[in-house]
């Protein structure tokens, strides 16, 4: 393959290799994933916990959580400048003008994701003084002459109290700006919601300030790491219709993690399964829900609880990825395993238009 | 908002007076572990005269009941009286305000002085964990941990006094004690590294500080592991947050991530062992006075508990009791500075 992107393309994920270096062994939690993301489009990332799809997805950011390290493969991400960079070759510096900037995240907890100790005012103002000073300084300045009034008037010509009149301004320029974004995010009363302790809030409220500060610079590119597990099902709904709408508005493109098929089928243009490390299968979710080729594919499906039908599990255990199987990591809980699955790993290959699957039912060499 | 913030401090003061009662009636209790003739006997000259035995055990109602003994040390306790203290020969209030001004200026350069190393320390091994900056910094702070303090404090006298001949023992040289007495130099605090300023004495200044020097280093070496290790393991465990990786999500440089957000986080528990620290060295540090001839509250301290002089123990024990209430009034104060979810949940 080479080393460019197509066209439609905004982010594609080369042969990943991301592995855990712990006291029980080393961890081999991504191996030799593939991805793409195509412009405008939200990717859905299904597979259960230990699969590998945070990881992944951190590892989009350059933020691969210690003792983590990226083994092998590449990230290419086209910039808006429209270069096109592998993001595991980036140093800091450049890292720091994408993340929040060109690609962002929003976390499973809301809670966790925010710091206990300042309001989501001042956390949302983190993200836009980062990555929009320049604007908010134009539209500081604008305000100077309104705000240069009684003893800042004095004040400001002194080298110490000048600065403390900047952060003044470029606090009210950005206190504009997002009441704004608080609305976008249907918060009620963003006036005094700007001014909250996270504790205050909940989990719903709580979850639209972290996609507030996600979205503070209309990034390219959203990652969303199951943004509803942990909410009551009235709110993940609204979350999830938060997303979608915001998603048209911001023109953003969105890879969409989840252990929940209910929500990809709701959300997704196209599904990525992930199974212990590994991508299995990718199609557009019609095609994943009409016609799964992957025997863990199916057998994800055929887990979903129906009325009137007997609950259906997989069977066995996801693997110990210290030690993973051989072959198709898949073949010890596969009723159609065959011995080159245990010899040998299948590749992903395209069988029909977009639909991609990684199991030697379904050819590979 | 602001009036859940008063009606916390107005509940935490609140909670002082209760505490100081049980910290009287624990203090006081002790003198029931010694019987009335027992506690007698310190002021009986001659051993053999039982009688004036008698007379002080009826004449201080040592017989009495618990409760009238409690309340009546008490309402002596609530005029300022706390008794005399027959192996300092003084009264015991007198003693505490002679005695405290050294304990303080020693805990004033000490604490602080602990307490910012061992945050620094404590970071910087988070920050560099697994380097060998952090294997040193750790390899350090426990060395300094397990030396005892009278180990610790006679070799560095051995080394500086002894083969320097500079930081000599006690709070002052002669000449600058001769001063004193002599009243061209007014005492305002009894510190005397305050009170040289406000006489605007510089060699009196100078000559406090450097008597300073070894028993704040030996106070520091031994104490600043305590603070480097919470604060090491307060930090690692912020650093492994969510929101530590969202805040880098967000495009937040290294500094700010560590110095704004985990920083903060982290210094809530170190808040209570500092208070602490401090409430312990202002009660005295018996064996670093006692080498540096630091003529303190824990020096005198110790000398009145192996004369079983009661009186002198009940007025330090409770000097001690009310350092540690207002400390952990104080770190509670600061909690609620510090952390939103006390300061309005």
């Amino acid at each position: 393959m080479n080393s460019m992107l197509d066209n439609a393309e905004k982010l594609r994920v080369k042969d990943l290799i991301v592995r855990f270096y712990t006291y029980e062994g080393i961890v081999k939690a991504v191996e030799k994933a593939n991805l793409n993301l195509i412009k405008g489009e939200t990717l859905g990332i299904v597979g259960e916990t230990g699969s590998g799809k945070s990881v992944t997805a951190l590892t989009i950011m350059a933020l691969t959580p210690p003792p983590g390290k990226v083994e092998g493969g590449s990230i290419l991400f086209q910039r808006a400048t429209g270069e096109v960079v592998d993001i595991l070759k980036l140093n800091e510096a450049v890292l720091l003008k994408i993340r929040g900037k060109e690609i962002s995240m929003i976390f499973q907890e809301p809670n966790a994701a925010l710091d206990p100790l300042y309001t989501v005012g001042d956390q949302i103002a983190e993200a836009l003084l980062t990555h929009r000073r320049a604007e908010m300084l134009e539209a500081a300045r604008e305000l100077e002459a309104v705000e240069s009034r009684g003893l800042w008037k004095i004040l400001k010509n002194i080298p110490y109290f000048r600065e403390r009149f900047k952060e003044k301004l470029l606090k009210k320029a950005a206190h504009k700006e997002i009441i704004e974004l608080l609305r976008l995010m249907e918060i009620p009363d963003p006036e005094r919601i700007i001014n909250a302790y996270p504790h205050e809030l909940s989990g719903g409220m709580q979850q639209r300030i972290v996609i507030a500060i996600a979205l503070a610079c209309s990034p390219a590119v959203l990652l969303a790491d199951e943004p509803t597990t942990n909410l009551d099902v009235t709110v993940q709904a609204q979350i999830l219709d938060l997303i979608r709408r915001l998603k048209e508005r911001f023109k953003t493109s969105v890879i969409y993690i989840t252990h929940d098929m209910g929500v990809i089928a709701e959300l997704s243009d196209r599904v990525a399964v992930m199974y212990a490390g590994n991508v299995v299968e990718v199609a557009p979710t019609r095609e994943i829900f009409k016609n799964p080729l992957h025997p863990y594919t199916k057998a994800l499906l055929d887990s979903i609880p129906r009325p009137g039908s007997p609950f259906k599990s997989i069977p066995g255990i996801v693997p110990n990825l210290v030690n993973p199987p051989s072959g198709c990591r898949f073949h010890p809980r596969c009723s159609y395993v065959m011995d080159r699955c245990i010899e040998g790993t299948p590749p992903l290959i395209e069988v029909s238009k977009g639909h991609y699957v990684a199991c030697f039912l379904h050819g590979g060499a | 908002m602001g009036s859940n913030l008063r009606t916390y401090i107005a509940r935490r003061l609140l909670l002082v007076i209760p505490t100081l009662i049980g910290v009287t009636l624990l203090i006081f209790a002790v003198t029931q572990l010694f019987d009335p003739v027992q506690r007698a006997s310190l002021y009986i000259r001659d051993p053999k005269n039982l009688r004036a035995i008698d007379e002080v055990i009826r004449k201080y109602g040592l017989d009495q009941p618990f409760y009238i003994q409690y309340f009546s040390w008490l309402s002596q306790l609530l005029e300022g009286n706390l008794g005399w203290s027959q192996s300092l020969h003084m009264r015991v209030i007198d003693a505490l305000v002679t005695r405290a001004p050294a304990t303080i200026e020693l805990a004033m350069y000490a604490a602080p002085l602990t307490i910012i190393l061992g945050i620094r320390l404590g970071k910087l091994s988070a920050v560099k964990k697994d380097t060998w900056v952090d294997h040193f910094t750790r390899a350090f702070a426990i060395i300094g941990w397990s030396l005892p303090a009278f180990w610790l404090g006679i070799v560095l006298l051995a080394f500086f006094y002894g083969g320097l001949g500079i930081f000599s023992p006690g709070r002052l040289s002669p000449w600058a004690e001769a001063l004193i007495r002599s009243g061209e130099f007014k005492v305002y605090t009894g510190l005397y590294t305050i009170d040289s300023i406000l006489n605007l004495n510089a060699a009196v200044f100078l000559d406090a500080l450097s008597h300073l020097v070894l028993p704040v280093t030996t106070l520091t070496i031994i104490d600043v592991a305590l603070i480097m290790r919470i604060m090491r393991s307060s930090m690692l465990e912020q650093l492994g947050k969510t929101y530590i990786i969202a805040a880098r999500a967000r495009g937040l440089d290294e500094k700010t991530v560590v110095d704004k957000h985990a920083t903060k986080n982290a210094l809530i528990p170190v808040i209570t062992i500092s208070g602490l620290l401090t409430a312990g060295m202002l009660s005295g540090m018996v064996i670093t006075e006692t080498i540096f001839e630091f003529k303190g509250v824990g020096y005198f301290a110790a000398h009145a508990a192996t004369q079983l002089d009661i009186p002198a123990v009940l007025g330090f024990a409770l000097l001690t009791g009310i350092i540690f209430v207002i400390a952990n009034l104080i770190v509670d104060l600061l909690y609620a500075y510090v952390d939103p979810r006390i300061r309005l949940g």
